[in-house]
C-alpha cells in the first residue's frame, strides 16, 4: 500500500474534522446549558450557507461579506428561535425534566421540517455554491495532492472562531455565567444569575455559531444541497456525544477524531473494495457514536457525573 | 423471634465518599424501626441498598432468611419490600387510583392478578390512607400531604411485609403529622407490617418506634430503644453538630413530649 | 344490577352497555370496516387505501415504544428499511419463498412479511438491550445513529450481492417475484388488524400499565416492581417487528426497495402522527394518521411547494400549545358528567 495515500486521506480527514467540530460547537452549548437538542442542526447550518450564496449570486457581494452576514443572520435567528419556540418550554423552569427535554426536541424537529422544505422550495435540490471564486490562488500543493485554498480558509476561520468562543466562556463574566448555569442551574440562580437571560444568550450564541459554520461547510463542500443537512446533523450529534456535552474544545477534538477515523477507514476499506469505501467509512462514525453512548456517555472529555 | 431483615456489614461508596460504612443491624417481624441521623448520614442510601437500587460494595442484605443483595429493585419488591420516596414521585398523568394500581400489579402478587383485582386492592389502600374520595383525580393535582399519602398507598398496594418509609412526615404541619402517625399505626396492625422509617421529626419517631438505629457519616453509632438512644452521649454529640436537632433533643430531654 | 357491578369491577364487563360506555373498541372496528368498505365499494383507489394503511401501520408500530413507554425512537425508519430489504432480498434470492408469497389470497405474502418482521425484531431485541439503557435525547440520538449505520452498510453491501442487476442499493423485483396488489392489500389489512389488536391489548393489560409507569417516572416504576428493562426491550422489539412487517409489505407493493426507506423522513411521519393524535392511547395514532394523511393531501393540493413548510409550522404549534395531541386535549373534558378520558381510553 502506498503510504502517501494514507497520509492524503488523513490530511483530508483532519481538514474536514475541524469543520465538523466547529459546526457542532453551537449544538454542544445548547445541549449542555439548556438540554435543548437541536434536531434542526443540519438545516440551521444550511441557513448560513444559503445566506452567503444569495448575497453572492443575487447581489454580487464577496463571499467574505456573505460569511459575516451569515453570522449576523445567525444571531438574529437565535433570538427568534428562543422567543418563538424555546422560551415557552424552558424559559421559566428551574429543572429541565426528561419530559421538557422531549418537548424541545420535538419543537426543534418541527423547525427542521419547515426549514428543510423551505430550502427545497426556495433553492431546489440542485447544488449551489460560489462557483469558481476563491481567495488568492485556487489550489495549493501539499504532499502529492492539491488542496483547495477555500478549505484552508474555512479551517482557519473555524479554528479562530473556536478560540474566540473558548476565551469568551473562560474569561468573560457572561461566559462564566453560562458555564455556571451549565454546571448547576439552581445554584447559579441563587447567586443572582438571571436564568432567562442566560438561556436567551446561549440560544443566540449557539444558533449564531451554527449558522456561521454553514459558511465554512459551504467553503469546504464547494456547493450545498438541502440534502446535506442529513449528512451534517447526525455527524454533529456524534461529535457532541464524543466530545462531551457543553465542551467547546471537546467538540473540536471530537470533530478531528471523527475526521481522522473517516479518512483512515476509507483507506482500509479501499484495500478490499474501493467501491464501498465511502459508505462504510461513514458508518464507522455512527458505530463510534453508539459505542460511546453505551460505554462512556459523558464523552471522552466530559466529566463523570 | 423471627428476624425479617438482617443488614450485615453493608458498605456503599460513591467515588471517595463512603455513604454507608459497615452498617449492620437486624429487625424482628412486626417491629417499627426508626432510622435517624443528621443530613448526609447515609439513611436514604441504605434504603436504596435494601431495595436494590444500589448494589453495596461490601456486605449482605438478608430478607426472611434469603440473601437479596444486588437483586434488581423489581425483584425485591415482589419478594415483599416496598418503599416510599423522600421526594414524592407520583405518576402525574395517571389518576390516583391508577397510581395505586401500579403498586398492586407489580407487587407481591405480580402477574397473578387481573386489572380488576388490582383496582380492588388499590381502592382498599386508598381507603386506608384516606384518599378514597380522590381516586379519580389526577395525581398532579394533589396537595403535598395527599401526595405523601399516595406514596404510602402505592407501597401498600404491593402488599409488602416490610415497608420502608423515607421521611413520610417531612413538610407536614403538626396536625397532619398526628394524622399520618395514626394512619401508619393503623396500617401496621391491619396489614401485619414491619416498618423502617427514616425521620427527622424527632418526637414522632421517638414516639412510634420500638427501636432506633442512628447513622452518622455512614457509620452506625447507636442502636437501642428510644430512651437509650436519646441518652447516648455519642448521639447527642453527633446531633450537636447540627443545632436544629440539638435543640430538639434538649427540648425532649428537658420537658418530654 | 349485574352489568353495573361488572363495570365497577372492570374485570369482565362484556356487556353491550359496557362497550357503549367505552367505545374505543367500537371506533377501532369502524375504522377497520371503513377500510374494507372503501376497498370493496371502490370508493378510493387501491393506492390511496394502501397509503392510509401504511401510515396507520407505522404510527401504531412506533406507538408501542413511543406512545406507551415514552421512548422517542427517532431512527425508527431503520426497521422499515430492515423489513423492506429483508423481504425483497428473500423473495429475490429464495425461490420457495417467492412461490409462497403468491399463495392463499395474500396469506403467503403475509407469512413472508412475518419473516421479514422477525429479522427487524431480532435486530431490535439485540440493540434494544443496549440502547434502551439510554434515556431521552440520548436514546433518540442513538436510534438515529443506528439508522445511519444501517443505511450506509446497506449502501455498501447490497450492490455487491448482484453487481450486474442492482443499481446502487436499489433492487427492483422482476415480474415473476412480485405479488398482485390485491393480495398485498389483504396481507397489509391483516397486519393492520393484528397491530390494532396488539395496541388495544397492551393498553388494557398490566404490561401497558407498566409501560405507562415507565413513561411517567422510570425509577419510581422500577422500585414499585415494574421489570423496566424487560418491558422496554419487549416493547421496542414489538415496535421493530411490526414496523418491519409494514416496511416489507410497503416495499412489495412498490415492487422493490431502495435506501430511501431508511430516510429520517419516515421517522418524521411516524412521530408527527403520534404527536398530533396524542401519546399513550390507541386512538391517538389511528386518528393522528388519518388527520396527517388528509392534512398532507390538502396542503399538497392547495399549497403545492410550501405544503411541508406549513406542516412544520403546524407541528410546532401542536408541540407548543397542544402537547398532548388531539386525544390528550379531549381527554381533559367532560360531556354531561362523563369524563371523556374514561371513554377514549
Amino acid at each position: 500500500m502506498d503510504l502517501s495515500i494514507l497520509a492524503i486521506n488523513l490530511v483530508n480527514g483532519l481538514l474536514w474534522g475541524i469543520i465538523l467540530g466547529f459546526a457542532a460547537v453551537g449544538l454542544t452549548l445548547l445541549w449542555g446549558v439548556m438540554k435543548v437538542v437541536n434536531l434542526a442542526q443540519g438545516e440551521v447550518i444550511l441557513l448560513g450557507s444559503y445566506v452567503a450564496i444569495i448575497l453572492f449570486t443575487q447581489y454580487g457581494l464577496s463571499p467574505l461579506v456573505g460569511g459575516l452576514a451569515a453570522l449576523l443572520v445567525g444571531l438574529v435567528a437565535g433570538f427568534l428561535i428562543y422567543w418563538a419556540l424555546l422560551h415557552k418550554l424552558v424559559g421559566k423552569v428551574e429543572r429541565i425534566t426528561l419530559k421538557i427535554e422531549m418537548s424541545t426536541l420535538l419543537a426543534m424537529f418541527a423547525l427542521s421540517i419547515a426549514l428543510l422544505n423551505f430550502y427545497y422550495y426556495a433553492f431546489g435540490s440542485e447544488p449551489r455554491g460560489f462557483g469558481l471564486w476563491s481567495i488568492g490562488v485556487p489550489y495549493v500543493r501539499v504532499l502529492d495532492t492539491t488542496i483547495r485554498t477555500n478549505i484552508l480558509l474555512a479551517d482557519a476561520l473555524a479554528l479562530i472562531s473556536v478560540a474566540i468562543v473558548y476565551l469568551f466562556l473562560d474569561r468573560t463574566i457572561l461566559g462564566k455565567s453560562i458555564r455556571a448555569v451549565m454546571q448547576d442551574a439552581q445554584a447559579a440562580s441563587l447567586v443572582g444569575i438571571n436564568p432567562v437571560k442566560i438561556k436567551l444568550l446561549t440560544t443566540v450564541i449557539g444558533i449564531g455559531l451554527t449558522v456561521f459554520s454553514g459558511f465554512m461547510v459551504l467553503l469546504f463542500e464547494a456547493s450545498v444541497t438541502p440534502e446535506i443537512a442529513h449528512k451534517y446533523a447526525p455527524l454533529s450529534f456524534v461529535v457532541v456525544v464524543l466530545g462531551g456535552l457543553g465542551s467547546v474544545v471537546g467538540s473540536l477534538v471530537a470533530g478531528i477524531i471523527i475526521g481522522l477515523i473517516y479518512g483512515f477507514s476509507k483507506v482500509v476499506v479501499s484495500l478490499f473494495n474501493p467501491r464501498i469505501s465511502d459508505p462504510v467509512a461513514l458508518s464507522t462514525a455512527f458505530i463510534v457514536l453508539i459505542l460511546i453512548l453505551l460505554f462512556r456517555p459523558e464523552g471522552i472529555f466530559g466529566r463523570k457525573r | 423471634m423471627e428476624e425479617i431483615l438482617v443488614v450485615d456489614g453493608v458498605t456503599k461508596r460513591f467515588g471517595g465518599l463512603v455513604a454507608n460504612n459497615k452498617v449492620s443491624f437486624s429487625m424482628r417481624r412486626g417491629e417499627i424501626l426508626g432510622l435517624i441521623g443528621p443530613n448526609g448520614a447515609g439513611k436514604t442510601t441504605l434504603f436504596n441498598v435494601i431495595t436494590g437500587v444500589y448494589r453495596p460494595d461490601e456486605g449482605r442484605v438478608i430478607f426472611k432468611g434469603e440473601d437479596i443483595t444486588g437483586k434488581p429493585p423489581h425483584v425485591i419488591t415482589r419478594k415483599g419490600i416496598a418503599k416510599t420516596h423522600q421526594i414524592v414521585k407520583p405518576f402525574n398523568d395517571m389518576t390516583v387510583l391508577e397510581n395505586a394500581m401500579v403498586g398492586a400489579l407489580f407487587g407481591k402478587r405480580a402477574h397473578q392478578i387481573t386489572i380488576g383485582q388490582a383496582k380492588e386492592i388499590a381502592r382498599r389502600s386508598l381507603e386506608l390512607v384516606g384518599l378514597a374520595d380522590k381516586a379519580d383525580e389526577f395525581a398532579v393535582k394533589l396537595t403535598l400531604r395527599q401526595k405523601k399519602m399516595l406514596e404510602l398507598a402505592r407501597a401498600l398496594s404491593a402488599e409488602p411485609e416490610l415497608l420502608l418509609l423515607d421521611e413520610v412526615l417531612a413538610g407536614l404541619n403538626p396536625k397532619e403529622i398526628e394524622e399520618a402517625l395514626e394512619i401508619i399505626k393503623k396500617v401496621k396492625v391491619e396489614r401485619d407490617l414491619s416498618i423502617i422509617m427514616i425521620e427527622h421529626v424527632m418526637h414522632a419517631v421517638m414516639n412510634i418506634a420500638d427501636r432506633i438505629v442512628v447513622l452518622h457519616f455512614g457509620w452506625k453509632i447507636a442502636e437501642g430503644t428510644p430512651e437509650e438512644v436519646a441518652n447516648n452521649p455519642e448521639v447527642i454529640t453527633a446531633y450537636l453538630g447540627d443545632p436544629r436537632y440539638a435543640l430538639r433533643f434538649v427540648k425532649r430531654k428537658g420537658g418530654g413530649e | 344490577m349485574a352489568a353495573g357491578h361488572d363495570n365497577e369491577m372492570g374485570t369482565k364487563g362484556s356487556t353491550l352497555e359496557h362497550y357503549l360506555k367505552s367505545p374505543t373498541l367500537l371506533i377501532l372496528v369502524f375504522v377497520v370496516l371503513g377500510i374494507l368498505v372503501a376497498r370493496i365499494m371502490g370508493m378510493s383507489t387501491l393506492d390511496t387505501i394502501m397509503t392510509v394503511m401504511y401510515f396507520m401501520g407505522i404510527a401504531l408500530s412506533l406507538n408501542i415504544i413511543m406512545g406507551f413507554a415514552g421512548y422517542v425512537s427517532f431512527g425508527h425508519a431503520v426497521f422499515l428499511g430492515l423489513g423492506g430489504y429483508a423481504y425483497v432480498l428473500m423473495v429475490y434470492f429464495i425461490k420457495p419463498l417467492a412461490d409462497l408469497q403468491n399463495t392463499g389470497y395474500g396469506l403467503g405474502a403475509f407469512l413472508v412479511a412475518v419473516l421479514a418482521g422477525l429479522f427487524a425484531a431480532a435486530v431490535a431485541a439485540s440493540v434494544g438491550a443496549a440502547v434502551l439503557r439510554l434515556r431521552g435525547a440520548f436514546f433518540a440520538i442513538a436510534t438515529i445513529g443506528l439508522d445511519f449505520t444501517a443505511l450506509y452498510l446497506f449502501k455498501a453491501v447490497v450492490p455487491e450481492l448482484n453487481p450486474e442487476q442492482f443499481f446502487g442499493a436499489q433492487i427492483i423485483l422482476p415480474a415473476d417475484r412480485i405479488v398482485e396488489k390485491d393480495l398485498v392489500f389483504n396481507a397489509m389489512f391483516l397486519t393492520l388488524v393484528i397491530l390494532l389488536a396488539v395496541n388495544y391489548y397492551i393498553r388494557k393489560s398490566p404490561f401497558g400499565v407498566g409501560l405507562t409507569a415507565i413513561k411517567e417516572d422510570e425509577d419510581a416504576a422500577e422500585v414499585l416492581g415494574v421489570p423496566t428493562t424487560m418491558y422496554k426491550i419487549v416493547a421496542f422489539t414489538l415496535a421493530g417487528f411490526f414496523t418491519g412487517m409494514v416496511g416489507a409489505l410497503f416495499s412489495l407493493n412498490g415492487g422493490g426497495v431502495d435506501e430511501t426507506l431508511f430516510n429520517l423522513g419516515h421517522s418524521i411521519d411516524m412521530i408527527v402522527m403520534i404527536v398530533i393524535g396524542g401519546l399513550g392511547t390507541v386512538l391517538g395514532p389511528v386518528i393522528g394518521s388519518l388527520i396527517y394523511f388528509e392534512l398532507y393531501d390538502l396542503l399538497l393540493v392547495h399549497y403545492p411547494g410550501v405544503n411541508l413548510i406549513i406542516l412544520g409550522v403546524i407541528v410546532a404549534i401542536v408541540v407548543l400549545f397542544f402537547p398532548e395531541g388531539l386525544i390528550g386535549l379531549l381527554r381533559k373534558y367532560r360531556v354531561r358528567g362523563v369524563r371523556l378520558r374514561d371513554v377514549l381510553e
